[in-house]
């Protein structure tokens, strides 16, 4: 009897391996109707207004929808949003009536010498004229302004209370006063802080502030003037949303579920990291349910793209506790998107599933489904076993796939650029000749053809050459290892007896760190070493693990040198990486770059509405900032993915009511762009009819 | 005995106290920050991050952060930082795989193990013995991920067999049974792996303690009596031999929800190793919390059960 268990035991588990082995391969060229995805990312919460990572995002697209999105070439579109409308309310405010009449005569004869006329209404307010402008912006405000006599206008003043907590409760009882103080606007910056705007230069109602402050034992509260205006200017955009569209319970989607989105991410303990995107709205109301009309405070373009985010259903939250852990919807999220979500096995999967009810048209797949793998080995397994459909690929892979039949590979610029970042509070650094010497001696051109094997380009500056506002006249620095000598020298560093130049007594070296876990930022190091060792500079690469990287160097400004990349949207507001303000400890100006006229530009880009000036503009910042050299720009890399050839095609809505059936295409906004209109071509049974089908040929 | 067990429960603990209170100034002090976002984000303002500290009590004393965290560990209310899910719900979740995985892979390592040693000490020293002590040391000595790769990739570039996970996926399988077998596949792999090194071990184990076994008096009688080689050798002999075993029984409590960090990275496996390590880069205090708490009380526990169980197969062990 023991015997027999201590020899069948073994034999027992041996047969049962084989028995597993053999059913597995027997039935594995039977598929499913599903798109799988490989990714090493897990989101930790499917909740739009609190999760930043892309892996969250990347899951996001297929549950929520967003009033606006990017279209496959980058620019914005409507969504739930049937139309949208900008304009601008712009308040002047006289000292008598008779100047308001005398302005109003002025406005209509200047009327006929406009031909580009954006001045849609006059109105008038007691002692104010309201313009409303069709297009946001202060160009024509200003020019309107001009008009008139300056001095028969009263100016706005904005005084900002730093009141460290409490600020609501604060200015709410400030306004109890008796007289009530004359406050025409308000806003919070959190709970630290607030700014209340006021009729002329403000000088009575900053004192019965301060005085006020004093009065109620606030030893740590400040109040001072923080800019005075000649006018109120206000951008507000009207949304008409689209009625056809329901939550994936069957409730139709309205207005109340933006009104509602917006106050979560506005609710201080949700901690929403999207809330600086929407300080800005002074209102935001829903005069019906279809329709949602927001005013901003002061002109800020970006603030239309921030519409892009994803919107929760208000009646599932409702009336919830909204604190971050509100864990429930996080993971079983209910959004208005072509798929639903299905479940979720953390380390494992998630899985969504054909939404038959999407106002667009039901997908043709079954699901879609992500694989959280933990590493590169495991993902290229998955997907060599067909366990994945697709394959972000490293680039060093990319070319035994491109000869393959079996795989289709495509190649597009990602949104992100890689850099070496100096420290200029560093001496060593504050020569813009050094800076740019150090470009001209590494080899970027060797870089992308050994690191990315060619799959990339250049950077130019700090905007990616494909972004439409990038400027494609600036030419990247040129590797000239010669040139790089020169300046060094001119800037004063000779060679030293070991080959390592010398300036004052002080040698050209400093230490280059890097984050573990990054074999391309690795590999840049080590390149980045062995050039400027040739034109006579020591650099040492250290190595930390990311969250030390940030909190111990890169938070605290204690670096000399730094390799890192950035990943962004098509956004031109630069303002955090680049304004002047951004460069205290733990902020993202932290090579601590400082010029007024980058300043200038980066605040006027955020209030221009207008394309060809903001593309301007932006040519302008990037041109600057690259003469200036506080980055080495590296390049801009390509991303790459292969998938299984003829696994999918597309079947689109044309617009017009039929479908496009067109293989799997490359656009601006990647290749997976319309991967909610894929379809397996061995599996047509959800597709629509023939004659709605329209077939592009490749 | 009854005292013997009492008062090794109060030292145990006391010993997970001090071990709690280590193991949290380990992980605390460790630098970094455990925000779900990354560092270098620019939509991340600092009132957004100071609103998330308090939510997780990040901004109190380190004294009073200790004191959250295990009263919360006890009230079941300690939740992760990283996706806001109660802790303990975490890992009860990871629990079926992580026992199926250890389950299956003590299984392979004790019959395999028992195998090899009952048959290495009947051949013992002849070339047989000597060639199975040869591999034996050869799969200790080698690294069980690099032995895993090189499964991986003998059975990728044969067959498009499915591997990663715990079960396939997007293929149809017929039945019920088909799909039990499909995770049995996925679950068989990374199990033999992990049990690789213990055949080594258990084999050797066995096969010293039945040689031992078999010098013995009472195995010369029987031998004398007549009976049968093979009745002496698993009836008399196997027995006694299998005392050292019990010892090891102290390390499988941890053992069987352990995580093996490596096997699962490489599998893809969703198992206890992988949360802990993944809690680890996350500086996801909460989770590593309730990890070593839990992993300290079953290492204790499991020693004093194999002192008990000793005393109890071996009557010449006293417990005082």
């Amino acid at each position: 009897m023991v015997r027999f268990l201590v020899y069948g035991i073994p034999v027992l588990l041996v047969a049962l391996l084989v028995t597993a082995f053999l059913t597995v391969i027997s039935f594995s060229s039977d598929r499913k109707n599903e798109l799988t995805i490989g990714s090493i990312g897990e989101p930790t919460r499917l909740n739009p207004i609190q999760s930043a990572e892309s892996s969250a995002s990347e899951v996001e697209q297929f549950i929520f929808e967003s009033l606006l999105h990017f279209d496959q070439n980058l620019e914005v579109e409507p969504l739930l949003a049937k139309s949208y409308t900008q304009s601008q309310t712009t308040t002047i405010t006289f000292r008598d009536p008779a100047a308001l009449t005398t302005a109003l005569t002025q406005v209509e004869m200047a009327r006929a010498s406009w031909p580009a006329w954006t001045l849609q209404k006059t109105q008038v307010e007691e002692n104010s004229l309201l313009l409303e402008f069709s297009l946001p912006g202060l160009d024509a405000s200003e020019k309107v302004f001009a008009l008139f006599d300056p001095a028969t206008t009263l100016p706005f003043t904005t005084l900002r209370a730093e009141t460290g907590g409490k600020a609501r409760e604060i200015l709410k009882q400030f306004q109890a006063l008796d007289p009530a103080p004359a406050i025409v606007r308000t806003w919070f910056d959190y709970d630290a802080a607030f700014e209340i705007t006021v009729l002329g230069d403000g000088t009575e109602v900053l004192a019965r502030l301060k005085d006020f402050l004093a009065a109620e034992k606030l030893p740590h509260a400040t109040a001072s003037v923080l800019e005075t205006r000649a006018f109120l200017a206000e951008p507000s955009v009207n949304f008409v949303l689209r009625q056809d569209v329901h939550w994936h319970d069957g409730e139709p989607f309205t207005s109340r579920d933006v009104v509602f989105t917006y106050n979560s991410i506005m609710d201080e303990t949700v901690a929403s990291p999207r809330k600086p995107d929407f300080d800005l709205i002074q209102t935001l109301t829903a005069p019906n349910p279809h329709e949602v009309h927001i005013t901003y405070r002061k002109p800020y373009s970006p603030a239309l793209n921030s519409w892009m985010i994803g919107l929760l259903p208000a009646h599932i939250l409702e009336g919830k506790p909204t604190s971050w852990w509100n864990d429930e919807f996080n993971r079983h999220p209910v959004g208005t998107g072509p798929f639903k979500f299905s479940d979720w096995k953390t380390n494992e999967s998630l899985r969504v599933v054909r939404n038959a009810d999407y106002w667009q048209g039901a997908p043709w797949l079954d699901a879609v489904v992500f694989r959280y793998l933990p590493d590169p080995v495991s993902i290229r397994i998955a997907f060599m076993t067909r366990q994945t459909d697709f394959w972000g690929v490293d680039p060093w892979a990319v070319a035994s796939f491109k000869e393959d039949p079996r795989f289709q590979v495509f190649r597009y610029p990602a949104n992100q650029y890689n850099y070496v970042g100096w420290n200029l509070r560093n001496p060593l650094f504050q020569d813009v000749r050094v800076r740019t010497a150090f470009a001209h001696a590494v080899n970027v051109p060797e870089m992308i053809k050994y690191i990315l094997y060619g799959n990339g380009v250049q950077s130019n500056g700090i905007f990616p050459p494909h972004f439409w506002f990038s400027d494609p006249s600036q030419k990247p620095i040129s590797y000239d290892p010669k040139l790089a000598a020169k300046l060094l020298d001119e800037a004063g560093w000779v060679p030293g007896t070991d080959g390592i130049r010398v300036k004052d007594g002080k040698r050209l070296a400093f230490t280059l760190i890097v984050n573990q876990g990054n074999e391309v930022r690795k590999d840049i190091a080590t390149i980045v070493q062995d050039n400027l060792r040739t034109v006579g500079a020591e650099v040492d690469v250290a190595i930390y693990e990311w969250a030390v990287f940030i909190s111990r160097f890169i938070n605290k400004l204690e670096f000399d040198a730094t390799v890192l990349g950035w990943s962004t949207g098509p956004d031109y507001d630069a303002y955090q990486v680049w304004h002047s303000s951004q460069t205290n400890p733990g902020q993202l100006n932290f090579v601590g770059y400082n010029n007024p006229k980058v300043d200038a530009l980066l605040s006027q880009i955020r209030q221009e509405y207008d394309p060809v000036k903001i593309k301007s503009l932006a040519g302008q910042i990037q041109k600057t900032i690259f003469d200036d050299q506080p980055y080495l720009f590296l390049f801009v890399p390509d991303a790459t993915s292969v998938i299984w050839n003829d696994s999918f095609r597309i079947c689109r809505p044309d617009g017009q009511g039929g479908f496009v059936d067109t293989p799997v295409e490359i656009t601006k906004a990647g290749w997976s762009y319309y991967m909610q209109w894929f379809y397996r071509p061995d599996f047509s049974k959800n597709l629509p009819s023939e004659r709605k089908i329209k077939t592009l040929l490749p | 005995m009854i005292t013997f067990i009492i008062r090794r429960l109060l030292i145990t603990v006391v010993l997970v106290f001090f071990i709690s209170i280590i193991s949290f100034f380990i992980i605390t002090l460790t630098p970094g920050s455990p925000y779900p976002w990354g560092e270098l984000n620019p939509k991340i303002s600092e009132s957004v991050k100071e609103n998330f500290r308090k939510q997780f009590h990040l901004d109190e004393p380190i004294w009073n952060q200790y004191w959250f965290n295990m009263r919360g560990l006890f009230t079941g209310e300690l939740r992760s930082i990283k996706d806001g899910r109660p802790v303990l719900e975490r890992i009860t979740e990871r629990l079926p795989a992580t026992l199926a995985l250890n389950l299956c892979a003590m299984t392979i390592a004790l019959s395999f193990g028992l195998l090899v040693g009952i048959y290495s000490a009947k051949v013992s020293g002849q070339w047989q013995d000597t060639a199975l002590s040869t591999v034996a040391f050869g799969f200790l000595a080698i690294p069980e991920f690099w032995v895993a790769y090189l499964l991986i990739i003998g059975l990728t570039a044969g067959f498009a067999v499915p591997l990663m996970g715990t079960v396939s996926h997007g293929i149809l399988f017929p039945n019920a049974l088909a799909a039990s077998l499909d995770w049995l596949w996925h679950l068989a792999l990374p199990a033999t792996m992990l049990a690789l090194g213990s055949i080594a071990v258990q084999s050797r184990y066995v096969r010293a303690s039945m040689l031992e076994t078999l010098r013995e008096d009472y195995i010369r009688t029987a031998q004398a009596k007549g009976l049968s080689p093979e009745k002496v050798l698993y009836h008399h002999a196997l027995r006694n031999s299998l005392r050292p075993l019990i010892t090891g029984i102290g390390s499988l409590l941890p053992a069987l929800i352990g995580g093996a960090v490596i096997i699962e990275t490489i599998f893809a496996y969703p198992g206890i190793g992988r949360l802990g390590y993944q809690a680890v880069l996350e500086r996801d205090y909460p989770t590593l919390v309730a990890l070593n708490f839990i992993t300290a009380m079953l290492v204790l526990i499991g020693n004093l059960l194999a002192d008990v169980l000793y005393a109890v197969v071996d009557p010449r062990v006293r417990l005082e």
